[in-house]
């Protein structure tokens, strides 16, 4: 689910004239009209934030899972767990204490773009977060698009800032003191939280939640507070969205190409580029997602000014694919690696060549991974506000630059629409790709 | 060296710590089986992945590749610095490493690259015959038994009509029943196609001549 649809989701629930406040009211609270409550877009920033734990911890559970699964650790781990409960220790600690400082080393990349994304969010903060002022990365990205050259400056400053906060914990960690921590006193303390860590993947009703949320706000007609639901229905806002076909089309083209791009650069990068150089500069592929988005979109505007391609959508669709790329490259790294080496051995030693083992064998064998990352590729694709503005210079617009602007704007129904089209689309991507994956699973197929 | 047969003149073969093997001349004649023999770490699988030429391709991804400086000949033909590809030098490990998203004679179809569609797979169908496997065409390998994988992959190397076999410790994994039959069957197989066959083992009852046997110690 994308992060914006995700928020204006949860503004329906939460806002003071929202569904939650209406299950209450007036026979618990009293309310005959909606409080002059902050909910949501508070000044203290609560809803943004409890919005971005809940995109966020789902995400950093799969990036745990992954490593979990992962075949040079899996065996090792599942030995230690074992280990350590003969020992005397409860499930739950003998994880904190053998496979959390392990797994917690290797979260750190994930750890790292997640707050990097918290902390330079644009399009989530202008539906969810404080508007006066706003935060640092809105601010500087309003501040970048004033005339005003000492506006423009403070722009700049202030995206050196949010720079700075992001990449802040990166040079904690290259002091080392995070590796001390993850054997120390992480893997003593945290065993506690293991349970409620595996119990967030029954956090399915939220999104269930959400999904209702969005389904109803698209078609609510007059709503009077604290009424449960609207006094009528209205097609208005999904007629809306389907006239501007324009914008359908733009977004899925857009999608389809950023997936398609970042894939084929993340094969390339796998099949071609040296083992040695793969470790030495993997860390490039990451940069979309520690570095804010704000100096990506400024980046990538001064690239398509200097190629006179600002507002043309081929290089939108290289901007997507940018920010696509990590994603891509975080399900494609694994999967690539989890080919055993001895498969191509095995050809050869039959007198095949390398790229017969690349068609017989590895690709097929990817084929699932292929179909995921394609799908995350077109899921990251479809959700990028910053890149889409700056880049397309305000010609193209997509259902999640509709979404901000509708949402932000106060208009509930259409920006609930959108932000419908915005979750149904990578939905049925994943959908497909899921099936396409599952018709060439096999049984004993590692990848 | 023009004899026919698998003959090895190493110099030395090298991890990034230390020197595994050095100064090794050895030979063997057509569908003949030396045995190689030794503790572990010695340098035994790293030998016959020289001989192979597949040492770079199955280098850890966190370690440098071994270092092997030796000349081989197969059947007169020198395949030192030859492409794996190119050697017609057949591989078999302990895991029989079947490719899981292929069926039983996909996997063999891979080692007989050329000819008609139906030739091949009548050569797949009496491969399998030979190793009391009719039948197992369309099976997956995630379906076969520990010692069926062992003669598809056997078989899948032998289809491939290499010039020399090497088995790293294939049967070592059966029980004793199977080991046995296996063993003689894929010698019988060198014998008749007069492949000369190199079998690193730590088995004392995979030594079937001990004239042919070739310890290998720590340098």
């Amino acid at each position: 689910m994308p992060h914006l649809a995700f928020a204006v989701g949860v503004a329906l629930w939460l806002a003071p004239s929202g569904w939650l406040l209406r299950l209450v009211s007036p026979w618990a609270t009293g309310f005959e009209w909606p409080p002059n409550w902050s909910t949501t877009q508070d000044p203290w920033g609560l809803s943004l934030t409890a919005v971005l734990w809940l995109k966020e911890a789902p995400f950093l559970c799969w990036v745990a899972a992954a490593h979990m699964q992962h075949h040079t650790h899996r065996q090792d781990w599942a030995r230690a767990l074992v280990v350590a409960q003969t020992m005397g220790h409860s499930p739950a600690r003998a994880f904190g204490v053998a496979v959390w400082p392990q797994l917690a080393q290797r979260l750190r990349w994930a750890l790292l773009a997640v707050w990097a994304y918290g902390v330079s969010v644009v399009d989530v903060a202008l539906v969810m977060g404080p508007t006066n002022p706003p935060t640092l990365s809105v601010l500087a990205w309003q501040w970048l698009h004033q005339g005003d050259p000492q506006q423009q400056a403070m722009g700049v400053a202030a995206a050196w800032v949010v720079a700075a906060l992001a990449l802040a914990p990166m040079a904690w960690w290259w002091w080392g003191r995070a590796a001390r921590l993850g054997t120390a006193r992480i893997g003593a303390t945290v065993g506690a939280w293991t349970p409620s860590f595996f119990a967030l993947r029954h956090g399915a009703w939220l999104y269930a939640a959400v999904w209702v949320a969005l389904a109803l706000g698209s078609v609510m007609g007059p709503w009077p507070f604290p009424d449960l639901w609207p006094a009528s229905w209205s097609q208005a806002a999904w007629l809306g969205v389907f006239e501007a076909s324009d914008t359908l089309t733009d977004t899925v083209s857009l999608a389809v190409g950023a997936a398609s791009l970042s894939v084929a650069f993340v094969v390339l990068w796998l099949e071609c580029v040296p083992r040695g150089w793969q470790r030495h500069w993997q860390w490039l592929l990451w940069l979309p997602l520690v570095i804010p988005q704000v100096f990506w979109a400024m980046g990538l505007y001064g690239l398509a000014l200097l190629a006179g391609a600002e507002g043309q959508w081929w290089a939108v669709c290289v901007a997507h694919s940018v920010m696509a790329l990590p994603y891509v490259w975080l399900v494609l790294g694994p999967a690539w690696q989890r080919v055993p080496g001895q498969h191509a051995a095995v050809l050869a030693t039959l007198g095949r060549t390398a790229w017969a083992y690349r068609w017989h064998v590895k690709w097929p064998m990817l084929v699932p991974a292929l179909c995921v990352a394609w799908a995350i590729g077109y899921a990251v694709g479809l959700a990028q506000y910053l890149p889409t503005l700056a880049v397309g210079a305000g010609r193209l617009s997509t259902v999640t630059t509709e979404a901000v602007s509708l949402s932000a704007g106060g208009q509930r129904a259409v920006g609930s629409a959108y932000a419908l089209v915005q979750m149904f689309l990578p939905w049925l991507v994943f959908v497909l790709a899921g099936w396409a994956a599952r018709a060439r699973r096999i049984p004993g197929v590692v990848a | 060296m023009n004899q026919p047969g698998l003959w090895v003149q190493l110099d030395h073969l090298s991890g990034p710590q230390r020197t595994l093997l050095q100064h090794l001349k050895f030979g063997v004649e057509p569908g003949q089986c030396l045995t190689l023999i030794g503790p572990s770490g010695v340098g035994k699988s790293a030998l016959l992945a020289a001989i192979a030429g597949t040492l770079d391709m199955l280098a850890a991804d966190d370690t440098p590749p071994l270092r092997c400086q030796a000349q081989v000949w197969l059947n007169g033909r020198c395949i030192s610095g030859v492409p794996c590809h190119q050697r017609r030098v057949g591989l078999v490990w302990q895991h029989p490493t079947l490719f899981a998203h292929l069926t039983v004679a996909q996997n063999l179809l891979l080692a007989v690259p050329s000819g008609a569609k139906v030739q091949r797979l009548c050569q797949v169908s009496q491969a399998l015959e030979r190793a009391g496997l009719a039948g197992f065409e369309s099976r997956h390998p995630a379906t076969l038994s520990g010692g069926q994988a062992s003669r598809v992959a056997l078989m899948r190397a032998l289809l491939a009509k290499p010039e020399a076999l090497l088995l790293d410790e294939p049967f070592a994994a059966l029980d004793p029943a199977l080991r046995v039959q296996l063993r003689a069957w894929v010698l019988e197989q060198a014998r008749t196609q007069a492949i000369p066959v190199l079998l690193v083992t730590h088995l004392a009852e995979d030594i079937g001549d001990p004239q042919r046997v070739l310890e290998l110690s720590n340098v």
